[in-house]
């Protein structure tokens, strides 16, 4: 049986790398797969998709807000030949009834230990039209490893060079974070991984180098010990969210290859200074992660927020606007106050504003998002700062005997497209 | 960044409730018997202690759900959204009242609306 997976593509923010990652989702999916069933997967970042009836069954797996139009579009097409199909991933989550409208089934929630019953459900013509996971949670210790065999490895690389892979060690999270959906998602508790489980997937990755995606790894400080002790002898270089502001757990991040963190910079108190300083004390890069437009910024809050950026040296910066995503806080604060007057989901990319902010326009908060990215990136560009953190981790795999060089087969290529193709 | 939500004058005890996709969920209520007759029903959303949907998103469900166990009829009905004060260091959590208005299709709330209000406001509205 032809199971055809396929991750839509979607529309980068203007001032993004170019970048395209292997996705995650997809390959957790997968490992849940029965073995028996040959998966055939799509990623339209970086490749065409190819719509025929030579599959048996067709699975849509996506992630963010701003594919779900292309995913509903693919279901469409495939189903006018005749295919089932099944949506799943966090998107699918967030827009689940908009969703069914264009599935034969929806699974809500996580895979692992579920995915024998809607396949022997599609076998026997009984798929039902939705699996509703979402408050049972697996056994942790079923999770993994992520099947990336079905990746087409050679499309994530840029110019010869490769990619992270992306990875992760928890589910779930404590907090409800104003922009989040991660409560939603996975639920109000932390689940880690159990560690044994996390180092057999992450000595089986071929990749040194990795973005740990998990929500935060400050959530529960003996676990995040072990498991960066149980990291140390990997060698793996990696990029996560947040760690904790404990020395100790620092020191032990930085020892397991600690590379950089997304670190969100939401106001310029001295507590954020501080927190970037430590990590460099350790050796460890940051990406601030600025959202713009919440109702306590003005626009000379914005402008002095940028100013604070450049003057805490921040190794890269991502802006985006606040993007009411569907089960956030965000979303029903503002829903209450009638203020969302875009309900395009194509444009809920964190770069077009969406809703009216409390202290300006949309079309200020616009000018003032340009304005951050222009402003920060003035003198040194992003592709410069991005070039220091590469030769950042270069210089540690150096050291430790890690290192790969670059692929001089694919030096030419990026993301599988010739780079003079590339505008 | 978050405590818990105590009981206090808006709060007498937690209501369960199916959220979306049948996730068990609960809220804080209190329900007032007026001096007019009606009755005032305060939702307050409990945060971390609720580990399902959060009651703005299943609001008119949830009011539905209220009115059946207090016995009173739709136009007799008010109903209150509490979030309390979490005293955070983001500026998001801070106390809110909203009085909820909803269509009534026969048999529940539909199209809910939500008008902002002042602490003075729910204060002044449970005793008339």
């Amino acid at each position: 049986m032809k199971f055809k997976l396929i991750y839509p593509r979607w529309e980068k923010l203007e001032g993004q790398t170019i970048f395209s990652l292997p996705p995650h989702g997809p390959v957790v999916m997968a490992a849940a797969v029965p073995v028996q069933v040959e998966i055939d997967f799509t990623d339209e970042n970086v490749e065409d998709l190819l719509i025929d009836d030579n599959v048996d069954f067709v699975g849509i797996s996506m992630m963010l807000t701003t594919q779900v139009k292309r995913g509903w579009e693919i279901a469409d097409q495939y189903r006018k030949l005749g295919k089932k199909v099944i949506f799943g991933g966090i998107s699918t989550m967030l827009h689940a009834e908009e969703t069914m409208l264009h599935a034969d089934s929806v699974f809500l929630g996580e895979v692992e230990g579920r995915l024998d019953e809607v396949f022997t459900d599609f076998r026997k013509n009984e798929l039902k039209k939705i699996y509703n996971y979402l408050s049972k949670p697996p056994d942790m210790s079923l999770i993994g490893p992520a099947n990336r065999d079905i990746l087409k490895k050679d499309l994530y690389y840029h110019k010869g060079f490769r990619m992270v892979d992306l990875f992760h060690a928890s589910r779930g999270c404590i907090y409800d974070c104003y922009p989040c959906a991660v409560r939603y998602l996975g639920g109000r508790g932390f689940r880690p991984r159990p560690i044994d489980r996390v180092v057999e997937e992450l000595s089986q990755l071929d990749n040194n180098r990795l973005f740990i995606v998990d929500n935060s790894l400050a959530l529960d400080t003996n676990w995040e010990k072990e498991l960066f002790k149980a990291m140390i002898p990997l060698k793996k270089k990696w990029v996560s969210h947040t760690i904790e502001d404990k020395d100790e757990v620092l020191d032990l991040a930085a020892q397991a290859g600690a590379w950089y963190v997304y670190q969100a910079v939401f106001d310029t108190s001295d507590y954020i200074r501080n927190r970037i300083k430590q990590y460099h004390d350790y050796g460890i890069a940051v990406e601030g992660t600025i959202l713009l437009g919440l109702d306590n910024q003005t626009e000379d809050d914005i402008k002095r927020l940028v100013d604070f950026l450049l003057e805490i040296d921040l190794d890269l910066a991502e802006f985006t606007v606040l993007a009411p995503f569907p089960h956030t806080k965000a979303y029903s604060d503002l829903l209450k106050q009638n203020r969302i007057f875009d309900k395009d989901w194509n444009h809920y990319n964190a770069g077009k504003v969406v809703y009216q902010p409390k202290h300006m326009s949309p079309e200020r908060l616009t000018e003032l998002y340009n304005y951050a990215w222009d402003t920060f990136y003035k003198d040194e560009p992003q592709t410069m700062k991005m070039f220091n953190l590469i030769n950042r981790v270069m210089s540690k795999e150096l050291n430790d005997g890690t290192y790969t060089p670059r692929r001089r087969d694919l030096a030419n290529l990026s993301f599988g497209k010739k780079v003079t193709d590339i505008v | 960044m978050e405590t818990n939500p105590a009981f206090d004058k808006y709060m007498d005890y937690y209501f369960d409730y199916l959220g979306l996709w049948d996730s068990p969920s609960k809220c804080g209520l209190k329900l007032v018997k007026r001096k007019d007759g009606k009755t005032l029903a305060i939702a307050t959303e409990i945060y971390r202690q609720n580990p399902g949907t959060p009651v703005t998103e299943v609001v008119a469900p949830l009011a539905t759900q209220i009115l059946k166990t207090s016995n009173e009829t739709p136009v007799n009905f008010i109903f209150i959204e509490h979030t309390p004060d979490l005293r955070s260091k983001l500026a998001f959590y801070g106390e809110t009242f909203d009085r909820v208005g909803f269509d009534w299709n026969g048999e529940c709330f539909t199209n809910p609306s939500w008008t902002r209000l002042t602490k003075e406001q729910v204060d002044k509205m449970m005793e008339e």
